[in-house]
């Protein structure tokens, strides 16, 4: 992609907060092109995952907007105004949560079909179709009908995946989709994420996990206190920041772990 | 003393008849208590004040107040101020109905609490229309979770039945006390009849704790 092209998202001075007291997100500029990998780091409680429920759609903004392939998407007008999101806009957009969020009552082939059927009206034979396909590709072929209850978390985190597959998103959100698994799960999952992004999809991703960022993005952002510290390529901003307090950060929580 | 149950023998037919009428009345304000819990629970998530007002007052004053005294109050009361003749059968279908409403609306309401925000947030992330996210997420998940404290519900109405024999209806209480009264064996009698609640009501006791944990095992994520 050339700089040139005009940018899938577009957040502009996106200001949230959690009642009168809590204010999360700061007035945060990001533009993302078609086709970017955007990694999102920072410090816990810094607005990484409150960014990307906002992007998915879930919060309500205090002021700012957010553009998606260059139709209004998200936008308030601030002081008390409503926040306004384009429900349509917003079913292009997938997201994969730390907790799976799998749907406890249904089989993984029917999580994976419930949306496609109820949403857009697709035939249930053609949907189960598509379904144990991607199931197939992820190696989750032999668990199309047990019950999340009964998968491994790697295996329940992949099926909420190939679940927001199922819609063909323009856009996947991963919020630190490996946290909550034990170390030995965590490379099935980013395999399946890598994967992807073979396939060009566009993503923005949480994660503190420095081997997968620097493999996953074509682009970092470090933010903190509710604004974009530095942005950059992965090269930048995990292997020499120009900021002082993302090499802080870098340090800090990268290093340890390495 | 000396013990005769032989006596019991001689009214094994009126027993069966007395059991069947509990059973019966148990049966009716299960299914009739249950769906008005379940609206009641539902109106107590309203958006609205007022129906989430309505709701508790309606909850709260059954729940605190003797079953005996709203039997009683629906017996001899309630035809004073309609102006018609309620039957036993009546009264005691619509007290026991509506205390059984009371406590499975608390059941379900902290069952359609248990389904957390973030199947909420899935949802919305699927775009599944808020009609879907009901009947398809919300509704299966709360009615399961709510099974083991339903079949509870239950076993506390079947207990609690026995107070119709108060407003003259011949359930097994009732034709208990009569046999033990004509036949002035309440020791043999009184035992029986309590031996025939506890027959019933201990197995579903037990099944509550089966049933429990494999619901919680099945949700459990
Ligand atoms: N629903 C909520 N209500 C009130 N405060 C919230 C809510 N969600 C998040 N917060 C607060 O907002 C701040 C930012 O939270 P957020 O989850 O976006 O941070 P994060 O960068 O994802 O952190 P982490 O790395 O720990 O996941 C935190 O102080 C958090 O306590
Ligand atoms: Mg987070």
């Amino acid at each position: 992609m050339t700089s040139a092209s005009a940018p899938l998202v577009s957040i502009r001075a996106l200001h949230k907060s959690y009642g009168p007291h809590i204010q999360v997100l700061k007035g945060l500029d990001i533009e993302m092109k078609p086709g970017e990998r955007v990694v999102v780091i920072g410090p816990s409680g810094g607005g990484k995952s409150t960014l990307l429920r906002v992007v998915m759609g879930l919060e309500k903004i205090d002021s700012g907007s957010v553009t998606f392939g260059g139709r209004p998407y998200i936008s308030s007008a601030g002081a008390g105004a409503k926040t306004v999101i384009d429900t349509e806009v917003r079913r292009s957009i997938g997201m994969v949560f730390q907790h799976y969020t799998l749907f406890p009552h249904l089989s993984v082939v029917q999580n994976l079909v419930l949306a496609p059927c109820k949403v857009r009206g697709e035939k249930k034979a053609s949907a189960v179709r598509r379904a144990e396909a991607l199931l197939e590709r992820f190696g989750l072929a032999a668990k199309a009908n047990a019950y999340p209850a009964q998968l491994s978390g790697g295996q329940k985190q992949r099926v909420a995946i190939a679940r927001a597959l199922m819609l063909d998103p323009k856009l996947m959100l991963f919020d630190e989709v490996t946290s909550a698994l034990d170390p030995e799960l965590v490379a099935e999952v980013e395999q399946v994420i890598l994967q992807l992004a073979g396939q060009d999809m566009p993503m923005m991703i949480v994660t503190h996990d420095m081997w997968f960022a620097k493999n996953i993005a074509s682009r970092v952002i470090f933010c903190a206190g509710g604004v974009v510290v530095e942005d950059g390529p992965p090269e930048q901003v995990l292997g020499a920041p120009r900021e002082e307090r993302t090499r802080e950060f870098i340090d800090r929580v990268f290093h340890i772990k390495q | 003393m000396s013990l005769d149950f032989s006596v019991l023998l001689l009214f094994q037919d009126a027993l069966v008849l007395g059991l069947w009428t509990t059973i019966k009345l148990t049966l009716i304000c299960v299914v009739l208590g249950s769906s008005l819990g379940f609206l009641v629970g539902l109106a107590r998530t309203a958006p609205s004040a007022v129906v989430r007002g309505i709701a508790s007052v309606y909850v709260e004053f059954f729940r605190g107040t003797p079953v005996l005294i709203q039997l009683f109050w629906i017996f001899f009361c309630l035809p004073l101020i309609l102006g018609v003749e309620l039957s036993n059968l009546a009264s005691g279908v619509i007290a026991l109905t509506l205390y059984m409403g009371a406590i499975t609306s608390e059941t379900f309401r902290a069952s359609l609490k248990s389904v957390g925000r973030e199947q909420m947030d899935a949802c919305i992330a699927l775009g599944l229309p808020r009609h879907v996210q009901v009947t398809s997420v919300i509704l299966p998940q709360a009615v399961l979770r709510a099974v083991p404290t339903l079949l509870s519900n239950c076993v506390s109405l079947f207990k609690e039945s026995a107070l119709v024999s108060a407003v003259g209806m011949a359930d097994l209480m009732f034709v208990g006390q009569n046999i033990s009264n004509n036949t002035a064996r309440p020791v043999e009698v009184l035992t029986v009849v309590a031996l025939i609640y506890f027959a019933i009501a201990f197995p579903l006791t037990r099944a509550v704790t089966l049933v429990e944990g494999r619901i919680l095992k099945k949700l459990a994520i």
